[in-house]
């Protein structure tokens, strides 16, 4: 047969299949897509995922509202940290029902009854994949109470679910096509989410990386092909810093670029050569692939465990005449309590002084304790004196929010300002505050642990109605005897 | 619906190479409406390549095939005339006997409630009715073989292919499940393939029988045509051990009788391999056996069995395939 009509010939195939589909009034996409949600959805992994998945929002809400308490996030930033764990997890799920959806099949010997049926691959590969997106509506959904009750009525809310859906439907897509065409070339499930969670591991990574690593030229390419790190990128200066669209929208190119590939890799090269077998690999090429998925996840958790570099430890400048004093030696607090307290700073010389800095410090007293960040602790640690006349004293108030129990040591530190840029001066220290911090937590704060514990509930509520449901519909249990036939004579 | 005459199924020539080892090296047999055909085979023999090219699964690597005069060129159109039960059937987890039957009727064309229709007549016609609203997963594996059947059956296929239907299965459902293919390719006019190990339910069940071996056909035609044509002229009797050599002894004596050989291993057996009638073939067999039997029975020796070697499908696949089994 010429090549000619052997084109035609297809091409009268294609059609009938179209014919057929309008005479029966569905597409066969949607009966596949319909089967394939049924399977996915009555007892099947993206229930029990989505269940996971809203039981790990909950503690996050629960954690989040814990240190907003403490005044440590505030709403923005909380509800930016929501939506990136949420669409993170959901990249995860998508990522896992993508790498089951063939190999799965072959797996179960299900897919060479759909492979003997006139129904073209492409469409068994589009209603697939539909069934596979679906539990991002379910999980967006889950997302949102979570981030409103975060967001204590910040207008942080209403972008962050705008640009939620709009990325998590970018994303979503692509990371369930890209589990499937790992899975279209995988024999065994095994492979495939093997895989799968390698890739999964590789895109997580730069945003594991230490702070300094995430800046510079390179680093912010790394970040910005990076689909999800540029995402993440975009949604954290869009959502928390204030920055517009017009200056940031370059940082969705990799998301949208990383979409079109993967759909149009999975619907126009791989679907039409879909098979009973899945790709063949050498024994070589398994062996290398299972290599790169541990040196993967081992550069995940070093990456995980990598510390920032030790801080600049400078020269001791000198100091004369001056004195600071505290109006408190030692207290004993909750977590969450405030601490006040004054200063006093004396100016005991003979003359006026310069400009004056009292910087406020805390060190744990426990060696093998957290070490403390000031500025968590402190909305202001840092005041400033013009000067003070020969004789004269400035009082200052410090707050200190007390975030972590434990013992501590809270003392000032009075710096003269230099006089030149080749000048230098000499610190005076103030004594210490003794600061135990006792533990104590609220069982509700801000009133989020009806939603923490609710979403969970709602969404097992919505389960066994719908196993409930189930079971009115079919016989589920095997209570009647196996049904014998009669032979025909 | 009755079919023509024509053969519902003809394969020409078909190759297919994994790599550099041929899996099926220039099968050809045509198979006609209302017929049941055996695919034998030692493991690796090809069978299964066979099956999956024959069911537009696979591409061959050369020849070509018609089904219900579609040509092999056509795999969407053939895939509407076919109906397979694969070795390896598996399920959706949470779908029910009539739905199955009623999502596979959609994928082939059907509207949903015509679907629905078959799918329940499709029940009944493999007893399974009553489970029409069980879960599948509740279902014996029995069970699920018939269903599996309905399935094949759904478009009402011109040929339906069965790869090791019975497997797994006890006798009685062996039984059973024989007699369903049989009405299948008898009350609907179906072409029927049936791919299996068990030689004796191929000889009862099919009319024609391909046995392929390293690829290629070894032998093809009717049942008792290929059991004909490579029949043996000889006999297996069993006798007690300690009466093995007088029986031997007994048994040279007879003209009709040219080797009375002791079979290794098996103590007490001999194998007899009578002589060629005048005419070229054997003689009347009852008359041989009659013979035989009376010699030994003058000889006062103990028959403990006595029957024909090579009369049965079992003794042509040894014979045949005895290269590869070796």
């Amino acid at each position: 047969m010429s090549e000619r009509a052997e084109r035609l010939s297809r091409e009268g195939d294609r059609a009938a299949g179209r014919r057929r589909a309008r005479a029966a009034g569905r597409p066969t996409w949607w009966l596949v897509f319909s089967r394939e949600l049924a399977d996915l959805w009555i007892g099947g992994k993206a229930l029990n995922l989505t269940l996971i998945y809203s039981v790990l929002l909950g503690i996050l809400t629960y954690v989040l509202a814990t240190n907003s308490e403490l005044s440590l996030i505030p709403p923005k930033e909380m509800v930016y940290e929501m939506l990136k764990n949420a669409m993170a997890v959901s990249l995860f799920i998508a990522l896992i029902i993508g790498a089951d959806t063939l190999s799965g099949e072959r797996e179960r010997s299900t897919l060479e009854s759909l492979l003997l049926t006139p129904t073209s691959r492409r469409q068994i590969v589009l209603g697939k994949f539909l069934a596979g997106i679906s539990p991002w509506p379910a999980a967006f959904a889950i997302a949102t109470p979570y981030m409103y009750v975060l967001s204590q009525g910040d207008e942080v809310l209403g972008p962050a679910i705008l640009w939620g859906a709009i990325l998590g439907s970018v994303l979503v897509p692509a990371y369930t096509g890209l589990g499937m065409l790992v899975s279209f070339w995988s024999n065994s499930n095994k492979t495939s989410y093997f895989a799968s969670l390698g890739i999964y591991i590789l895109f997580l990574i730069p945003a594991q990386l230490p702070g300094r690593a995430q800046t510079g030229a390179t680093g912010q390419f790394v970040q910005w092909v990076n689909p999800v790190a540029a995402t993440n990128h975009f949604l954290s200066k869009h959502l928390v810093n204030y920055r517009t669209l017009a200056e940031f929208w370059t940082w969705l190119t990799s998301p949208v670029v990383f979409a079109v590939v993967v759909v149009v890799l999975l619907f126009l090269y791989a679907s039409p050569g879909l098979r009973l077998e899945g790709g063949k690999s050498s024994k070589l090429g398994s062996y290398l692939k299972r290599r790169t998925g541990l040196l993967l996840i081992a550069c995940f958790i070093f990456s995980l465990g990598a510390s920032p570099a030790l801080a600049y430890q400078g020269e001791q400048p000198q100091a004369e005449a001056l004195q600071i004093s505290i109006d408190l030696d030692h207290t004993v607090v909750k977590t969450g309590d405030k601490v006040e307290f004054n200063t006093l700073v004396t100016n005991n010389s003979s003359g006026a002084s310069g400009p004056l800095i009292v910087a406020m410090n805390i060190i744990n007293l426990n060696a093998q304790g957290d070490v403390v960040d000031p500025e968590d602790w402190s909305p202001e640690r840092t005041q400033y004196i013009d000067s003070l006349a020969s004789g004269a004293s400035a009082n200052l108030e410090w707050i200190i929010n007390t975030i972590l129990d434990g013992d501590y040591m809270v003392y000032m530190v009075l710096i003269p300002a230099p006089g030149s840029r080749e000048a230098t001066s000499q610190p005076v220290a103030s004594s210490g505050i003794h600061l135990t911090v006792t533990p104590f937590t609220r069982l509700n704060p801000g009133g989020v642990l009806p939603y923490a514990i609710g979403g969970p509930l709602v969404v097992s509520t919505l389960i066994y109605l719908l196993y409930r449901r189930r079971r009115r519909d079919v016989d589920a249990g095997a209570v009647k005897t196996d049904i014998k036939f009669k032979i025909a004579a | 619906m009755p079919r023509q005459d024509h053969p519902i199924l003809s394969a020409h020539d078909l190759h297919k190479s994994y790599g550099p080892r041929p899996a099926l090296r220039g099968l050809s047999f045509s198979l006609e409406a209302g017929r049941i055909l055996g695919f034998l085979g030692p493991n690796g023999a090809g069978k299964t390549t066979a099956i999956r090219i024959l069911t537009t699964i696979l591409e061959p690597d050369a020849g070509h095939f018609v089904v219900d005069g579609i040509s092999s060129e056509h795999p969407d159109q053939i895939r509407r005339k076919i109906g397979v039960l694969p070795e390896n059937l598996g399920f959706p987890r949470q779908i029910t006997g009539i739905e199955y039957l009623t999502y596979f009727g959609q994928l082939y064309g059907m509207e949903a409630a015509q679907a629905r229709d078959s799918g329940q007549k499709l029940l009944e016609e493999v007893g399974l009715q009553q489970r029409a609203k069980s879960l599948i997963s509740t279902f014996s594996h029995g069970m699920r073989q018939r269903i599996g059947i309905a399935r094949a059956l759904i478009n009402s296929p011109a040929i339906v292919f069965f790869d090791e239907p019975t497997l797994g299965l006890d006798p009685r459902g062996q039984q059973e499940l024989l007699a369903l293919i049989q009405r299948v390719a008898r009350e609907r006019n179906t072409g029927v393939i049936l791919c299996s190990h068990l030689l004796g339910e191929v000889e009862t069940t099919c009319d024609d029988v391909v046995i392929l071996n390293r690829g290629e056909v070894v032998a093809k035609g009717t049942v008792t045509d290929v059991i004909r044509e490579v029949k043996q002229d000889a006999l297996r009797i069993q006798v007690p051990s300690r009466s093995a050599r007088q029986a031997r002894k007994v048994l040279k004596t007879l003209r009709i009788v040219t080797q009375a050989n002791p079979i290794a291993e098996m103590p007490g057996w001999i194998r007899v391999e009578l002589a060629p009638s005048a005419d070229g073939t054997s003689a009347e067999q009852y008359q041989v056996n009659n013979t035989i039997l009376r010699a030994l029975i003058r000889a006062k020796i103990p028959i403990l069995s006595f029957g024909t070697e090579g009369g049965r499908l079992q003794d042509v696949f040894l014979h045949l395939t005895e290269e590869t089994i070796q």
